[in-house]
């Protein structure tokens, strides 16, 4: 990156132009000295954060792969290569297919739901009422509470006897009563176990979508909205040309992150379902667990798990992208 | 003159009351949706048994007086105890190692002109967004190889690897924010960059090194998968991972004592995230410091 290297060993132009001029070559000496102090000050700085970070993200990472085309497994600390063997019987499971499908169903439908929901609360929350404060701090709170913690609530909402949702949904009339065919058990129904690990995802992250885009709308200087309104841009032509541009690296960056978060995350569907009824609901975070920790398999654990960087390595391109355009 | 001009000042003071019973109306759902699992949460765990098992009903307010028995059993028959105390000292672990690596880091990245220093907080803050999922196999070799397998300890090790990132990109914005100047006094009164750095820009950072301990905090409360992959012993695992997994004894749930002991941490953690929501919103989407 030749801008900023420039600007690492680059002159602070006031002050030590005037220093140099005036003080000729020994200042120099002074100087030079002075920046690698600085520099050796910095990587020292550095340089506990960016260790822990390579050997505890890094190099795992890499030890990831290479447990992938390996037959390490729990019990067994010597591990021999195998080549693709790992990724060859996942792809030759059944069930790896059904966790595929169902992981990239999971995002999609999810990715609907909660931008759509989280697009009309955005919306509420930019208009100005009384309470104002009150009501975005309650109506985030499905973000911030620990996720572990809240999907315990929806077991219980989800129960086979006594959900509540299925009381209110008999008391209107729209089910039947215990026992009978038209009484839904949630999380044992295989057609409905997906969709209830859907609707927890979005009931947690739909804040989090109305949050990001109100930081996007906050984001456009009234000014400019002013400015393009002097010089005769209609409402549609300032959504357009001003406010798109402006919100869309916000915005991508917010869906960016909720997909990494959304593909990754087990707790959901492990902590409602473990991927049941039959698999009906298994993800693939789920099947890497059970594969590579309950099974003990590390090998196939760990290339199920790797299975998920194609899906995430396009979001994260895109991430990094837009951090770095966001930033200038 | 003035009368019409009341009218106007009312119609108008209508106008918006209008609008705002518009908005409300609005929000209702949302606010519903959002607080309604909290609420149940709250009202199962101070129900007496044989008023949460019953269909005929009511089922939203107290039928049978309010008891405090699930509590009593989460902390005399439970490690729920145990469980708090170890989720408080993790916290404050991960909170130690964040800070003595974060803090620097980030002040380095944003302050002493290292080249590359921009691409370099990038890529770490990009480790953030490596997935537990792909990390938690490889990562059970390393707590292995330390001898911290069915330790809490394991998760100190481990918690660190988001919450750095996270803390030096936070705090790198932060560091941004303080005028250059100051450093540039300080140096001029002779200190040294070290002490330029903790004499006079760390005392005015303490707003933004209180918000990187508050998400190490929060971060960490937000785990699931270290938790159960790393943690086996029941007495010592964190709450969000302790709870789910020691509470319900195969088939039978306790709800009562799972709903009381999944709230009384995770809604003052939600509470202290709420707080601090909007930075991490900006420190996610890049804005830090603007």
């Amino acid at each position: 990156m030749t801008p900023t290297s420039l600007q690492g060993g680059g002159p602070e132009p006031t002050a030590r132009a005037a220093v140099v001029s005036v003080a000729g070559p020994r200042a120099r000496l002074m100087f030079q000295s002075q920046t690698s102090r600085r520099l050796a000050f910095g990587y020292l700085l550095l340089a506990p954060a960016a260790l822990y970070v390579l050997l505890l993200v890094g190099a795992p990472f890499l030890f990831s792969l290479y447990l992938a085309v390996s037959d390490a497994n729990v019990g067994d600390p010597v591990a021999t290569f195998i080549g693709a063997e790992n990724f060859r019987s996942a792809l030759e499971m059944d069930v790896f297919w059904i966790a595929l499908r169902n992981s990239i169903v999971f995002l999609v439908v999810a990715a609907i739901f909660k931008s759509l929901l989280g697009t009309s609360l955005a919306f509420l929350l930019l208009q100005d009422f009384p309470g104002k404060k009150l009501i975005r701090g309650l109506v985030v709170i499905p973000f911030t509470l620990p996720i572990a913690i809240s999907v315990l609530a929806w077991k219980w909402m989800y129960d086979s006897q006594f959900s509540v949702i299925n009381w209110v949904l008999s008391r209107v009339g729209l089910i039947g009563q215990y026992g009978t065919d038209s009484w839904p058990i949630w999380l044992g129904d295989p057609k409905l176990a997906l969709l209830a690990c859907i609707a927890v995802n979005v009931w947690r992250t739909f804040p989090f979508s109305a949050i990001v885009l109100l930081a996007g709308f906050t984001s456009v200087p009234l000014e400019v909205l002013d400015a393009a309104k002097v010089d005769g841009c209609s409402f549609f032509q300032r959504f357009r040309h001003v406010v798109a541009p402006m919100i869309f690296p916000i915005l991508m960056i917010g869906f960016l992150f909720d997909t990494v978060f959304t593909l990754s995350d087990l707790s959901v569907v492990y902590l409602l379902t473990q991927g049941g009824p039959a698999n009906a609901s298994k993800i693939l975070p789920v099947l890497a667990y059970q594969i590579g920790i309950q099974a003990g398999n590390l090998g196939r654990g760990a290339a199920i798990a790797l299975f998920l960087v194609p899906l995430l390595a396009p979001a994260m391109f895109l991430f990094l992208r837009n951090l770095r355009r966001r930033e200038y | 003159m003035a009368t019409v001009l009341e009218q106007k000042v009312l119609s108008q003071k209508q106008k918006d009351r209008r609008r705002h019973l518009l908005i409300y109306a609005g929000l209702t759902p949302f606010v519903f949706m959002a607080v309604f699992p909290i609420y149940w949460m709250l009202i199962t765990a101070f129900k007496q048994d044989p008023d949460l098992y019953r269909m005929d009903n009511i089922p939203f307010w107290f039928n049978l007086a309010p008891t405090l028995r699930h509590f009593k059993i989460l902390f005399y028959q439970t490690n729920y105890g145990a469980w708090i105390i170890n989720t408080m000292t993790i916290a404050a672990w991960v909170a130690v190692i964040t800070l003595i690596t974060a803090v620097p880091a980030g002040y380095a990245l944003a302050r002493l002109r290292l080249p590359a220093a921009e691409n370099i907080g990038i890529s770490v803050f990009m480790t953030y967004l490596v997935p537990p999922i792909i990390l938690f196999l490889p990562l059970s070799r390393v707590v292995a190889m330390l001898g911290l397998q069915d330790e809490w300890w394991a998760l100190v090790v481990v918690y660190p690897t988001f919450t750095i990132p996270f803390g030096t990109w936070l705090l790198m914005g932060f560091f941004k924010t303080v005028p250059m100047e100051m450093e540039e006094a300080a140096r001029v009164d002779g200190c040294g960059y070290l002490g330029a750095f903790v004499r006079v820009v760390l005392p005015v950072s303490l707003p933004g090194v209180l918000t990187a301990v508050i998400f190490a905090f929060t971060l960490s409360m937000q785990d699931f998968l270290y938790g159960l992959a790393f943690v086996a012993p029941g007495d010592q695992k964190p709450v969000p991972v302790g709870v789910p997994t020691e509470l319900i004894r195969g088939d039978v749930y306790y709800w009562g004592s799972l709903m009381g002991a999944a709230l009384l941490v995770g809604l003052p953690v939600a509470v202290l995230y709420n707080f601090f929501l909007d930075r991490f919103i900006q420190g996610i989407t890049g804005g830090v410091g603007k």
